[in-house]
């Protein structure tokens, strides 16, 4: 589970006492996390969701303390998984996580009042309570400062300033940490007919079910002793969807009581809930007023930040600046991390070469170097992408700027139900799916995320183009340069229409759910800091590598056996091998005849090696489904071949033209076997309309088991990878039908 | 800023120049009189602090004039017109 190791003297003595971090989006809860706990931490996933858990140790004194570090939220009032993991964390509500002894609420100083909201929520929890007053460099520079003294009055609890990026503060927040005590709860300014109901509704939950309400203090004040009830009311009246009340509500007298008031209400026209909201936002203003430096109040002078965005979200010059940002992401991904690759490859295939050096051909040979070292292979390929991908992310993200490049995205991808956020996802799955599925994590909604998941494979990625090249050079070689790259362009623009038809589909499929709130935050621009997209990076790769990585190879050496096993009889190879010595003898004599022959029988047993073997079966099996595609059994082999990575299918085919298993840039023997192969009627096999049915099948299907682990992966399980899979499949499957069919009947 | 308006002065508004926020023009200002619509968006836009009675300015319309950018209550918040549409506002640029 753990992506580091952790080695801590655990004291069994003391329980370790627990400490959540909790704050909004964007208020440097990550940054302060990694500054408490260093290096001592483990990323999990909540059992059964994938909202991600964070969890790590800190060195207080001469204790340990854990540290969870939450989702960020707007609301203990949950609007998506994420934040209902972080108010079931702080309720206490979750099984696998204990309620938290000490509550760290993380405000940004230089936006205090929209933070303090979420602190009002975390008063009433009851819990020890430390504000931690982050970004107070920014709020000076705004020219908003925070009086923090003044504000820890205000609060009843301790107010630790600190510099986000810098490590300033940390030891003042681990002693407030320690000393931590329960804020006390304000009276918000609710009105009279409103506190009259709470009255009526609190007493009604403390009379139907008495022990279930912690026993107040002897000496507390008479509105103290019933005031859990009294939030409880709060939230119920107020209509909050509270699965921790549930119990409560219904009990007897209470849910009666509840409709009554609620319909007292109604008729003096009050909305419980926005009464609440506005209450404490009245609460939260009277403090901003006295806390935040009066003279600056007046904003007179736009921030830097309102200076930057006026070029960088110009209609103009930020169109032309955000092409650019996203064109050297690409480029990046494309190309950079290309010889990286290749680096990789050849390291791991160097070590395959050396362990595999001494030892006998065989099976034992064959699994450790076709099946172990290519299985790693396949896996390590995908770093330097997704390294790099999480590094341009990180600094994105860091600097505010992927908020913006949302902001400008959101209208074309909103359409057709996806979001700001899904461009990158998708503009990384040209290179490739695997980062581009990744970086949906950017996407706080949850089901545009998952239809950005569920589309992005249709994005031709790279490990698609040589088979483009091999069909377009095969069968329409013989047009201009500009056609050939017109059939290319279209295969591109066929994925990124058929996603977005599919995203709109899902879109109108939903649409009886409420649509998610687009609540998009633009927050100030930030110099990203080093340390925290390093570890971004890291902690990225290094999941794929643990999580997605396993299955990625557990899944590469089953095809490889697939591909080996059964092995042939000796009787059968000799044969195939005594067949293409002869043809190759019948040849007209030329240069070094004997090689060629010692060539042409160890590709002959290669061929018959393969066509005996399961994937060969295979292929034979599922020739009559894919026979109304155009494909013979050939090809069957080359797509079962290709869910390891879909290039592959161009070595399958070359191994099963008895070509050996070529380089896959050297396709010009290939084009022409399989422009000369025939059927037993003598019909080619090849036509021009078969070689444009596998392109729309390569531009569709779902065939790419790393992708498929990496989406289950993401989405926390089997059900949408296996959905993907059957539906792109399926999609794949009725176009290549509709295309061969059709263009059969017209005589192609 | 942070008092709500009387319900006089709502009355009185909304008869004048009520408008949705996503009506206001760039560089406009308003004050939020209601917030309507779907109780879970409704909710988060009032967390978000779009309460009635507070100031909000249009700061610009992303190139394709969706979705918009406002600020309020001193931060930077960007909403899609749909969701605007729910904030019912009285526009203060016009005279």
């Amino acid at each position: 589970m753990a992506t580091t190791s952790v080695n801590v003297p655990v004291d069994l003595d003391r329980r370790v006492l627990s400490v959540a971090l909790a704050g909004n989006p964007n208020a440097g809860k990550t940054t302060l996390f990694n500054a408490l706990t260093g290096l001592r931490q483990k990323v999990a996933n909540y059992p059964g969701i994938t909202v991600e858990k964070k969890t790590g140790r800190c060195r207080i004194g001469d204790g340990w303390v854990d540290i969870i570090d939450l989702p960020g939220t707007y609301s203990l009032v949950a609007q998506s998984p994420d934040e209902a993991v972080a108010a079931a964390v702080l309720r206490g509500a979750r099984t696998d996580t204990p309620l938290p002894d000490v509550v760290v609420a993380v405000v940004d100083a230089s936006n205090l009042p929209r933070n303090l909201y979420l602190v009002s929520q975390l008063i009433e929890l009851g819990q020890p309570l430390v504000v931690a007053l982050n970004m107070v460099d920014i709020a000076e520079r705004r020219g908003t400062p925070v009086d923090a003294g003044l504000l820890a009055r205000e609060l009843g609890v301790e107010v630790v300033p600190l510099v986000g990026n810098r490590k300033r503060g940390i030891d003042a927040l681990k002693a407030a940490i320690v000393r931590a005590t329960p804020a006390p709860v304000p009276t918000w300014p609710l009105s009279e007919a409103l506190w009259e109901e709470l009255q009526h509704v609190a007493g009604a939950l403390a009379a139907a079910a008495p022990a279930m309400w912690p026993r107040q203090q002897e000496g507390a004040p008479e509105a103290m002793r019933t005031l859990p009830q009294v939030i409880a009311a709060r939230r119920l009246l107020g209509g909050e969807p509270a699965p921790d009340l549930a119990a409560h509500a219904s009990a007897t007298g209470v849910a009666a009581t509840l409709a009554a008031a609620r319909l007292r209400l109604a008729t003096l026209g009050i909305d419980a809930m926005q009464a609440d909201i506005e209450a404490r936002y009245r609460w939260i203003d009277g403090i901003a007023e006295r806390v935040v430096s009066r003279d600056a109040r007046p904003r007179l002078r736009a921030t830097l930040s309102e200076r930057v965005d006026a070029v960088l979200m110009h209609r103009v010059f930020g169109l032309a600046i955000f092409t650019a940002v996203m064109a050297s992401v690409f480029a990046t991904i494309f190309w950079v991390a290309d010889p990286l690759n290749g680096w990789f490859e050849g390291a791991i295939s160097w070590l395959g070469d050396l362990v595999t050096g001494h030892i006998a051909e065989g099976p034992l040979k064959a699994l450790l170097k076709d099946g172990v070292f290519a299985g790693v292979g396949a896996v390590v390929v995908f770093v330097p992408q997704i390294a790099l991908l999480f590094l341009l992310l990180a600094v994105l993200e860091d600097t505010g700027y992927l908020a913006r490049a949302a902001f400008l995205m959101d209208r074309v991808l909103g359409k057709v139900g996806l979001h700001g956020k899904s461009f990158i996802p998708l503009l990384s799955s040209f290179a490739c799916a695997i980062p581009g599925v990744m970086a949906t994590r950017t996407i706080d909604s949850r089901r545009e995320r998952l239809a950005t998941i569920l589309v992005a494979p249709f994005m031709s990625c790279s490990a698609r183009l040589p088979v483009y090249g091999l069909l377009i050079g095969a069968f329409f070689g013989g047009l201009g340069a500009v056609a050939k790259g017109m059939i290319m362009l279209g295969c591109y623009a066929l994925g990124v229409i058929v996603a977005a038809a599919v995203a709109w589909a899902l879109k109108l499929a939903a649409r009886k759910e409420p649509p998610p709130a687009f609540i998009l935050e633009l927050p100030v621009y930030k110099v990203p800091q080093p340390s925290l997209i390093g570890w971004q990076v890291w902690t990225n790769t290094s999941k794929f590598l643990t999580k997605a990585g396993t299955t990625i190879f557990c899944l590469s050496i089953l095809l490889w056996a697939l591909a080996y096993y059964p092995r042939a009889p000796q009787a059968v190879l000799d044969q195939a091998a005594t067949h293409a010595e002869e043809r190759t003898r019948a040849e007209p004599a030329g240069e070094a005849l004997d090689e060629r022959i010692a060539a042409a029988r160890e590709r002959a047993a290669g061929q018959a090696g393969l066509e005996y073997s399961a994937a060969g079966r295979l292929g034979h099996a599922i020739e009559p489904v894919i026979a109304p595609l155009g494909f013979d059994w050939k090809i069957g082999v080359g797509l079962i071949g290709a869910f390891a990575a879909r290039e592959v299918f161009n070595s399958t085919l070359s191994i099963i033209y008895s070509l050996g298993a070529r380089e896959a840039d050297d396709v010009d023997d290939l084009a022409s076997a399989i422009r000369a192969d025939t059927r037993a009627d003598g019909t080619p096999v090849w036509r021009p309309l078969v070689a444009v049915s596998l392109l729309v099948w390569f531009v569709l299907a779902m065939q790419c088991i790393s992708t498929t682990a990496v989406v289950r992966r993401e989405t926390g399980g089997w059900r949408w990878p296996l959905i993907q899979l059957g539906f792109m499949n399926a999609l794949a499957y009725v176009l290549c039908f509709a295309v061969y069919q059709i263009g059969t009947r017209l005589g192609y | 800023m942070q008092q709500s308006p009387s319900a006089a002065d709502l009355v009185f508004n909304a008869a004048a120049t009520s408008a949705s926020l996503d009506r206001i023009a760039d560089g406009g200002r308003c004050t939020v009189m209601a917030v309507t619509g779907e109780t879970g968006v409704r909710r988060r836009l009032l967390e978000m602090g779009l309460c009635p009675g507070v100031e909000v300015d249009v700061v610009r319309r992303a190139p394709l004039g969706d979705p918009i950018e406002y600020l309020v209550r001193g931060y930077h918040l960007s909403l899609r017109a749909e969701q605007a549409a729910q904030v019912v506002v009285c526009d203060r640029s016009r005279p």
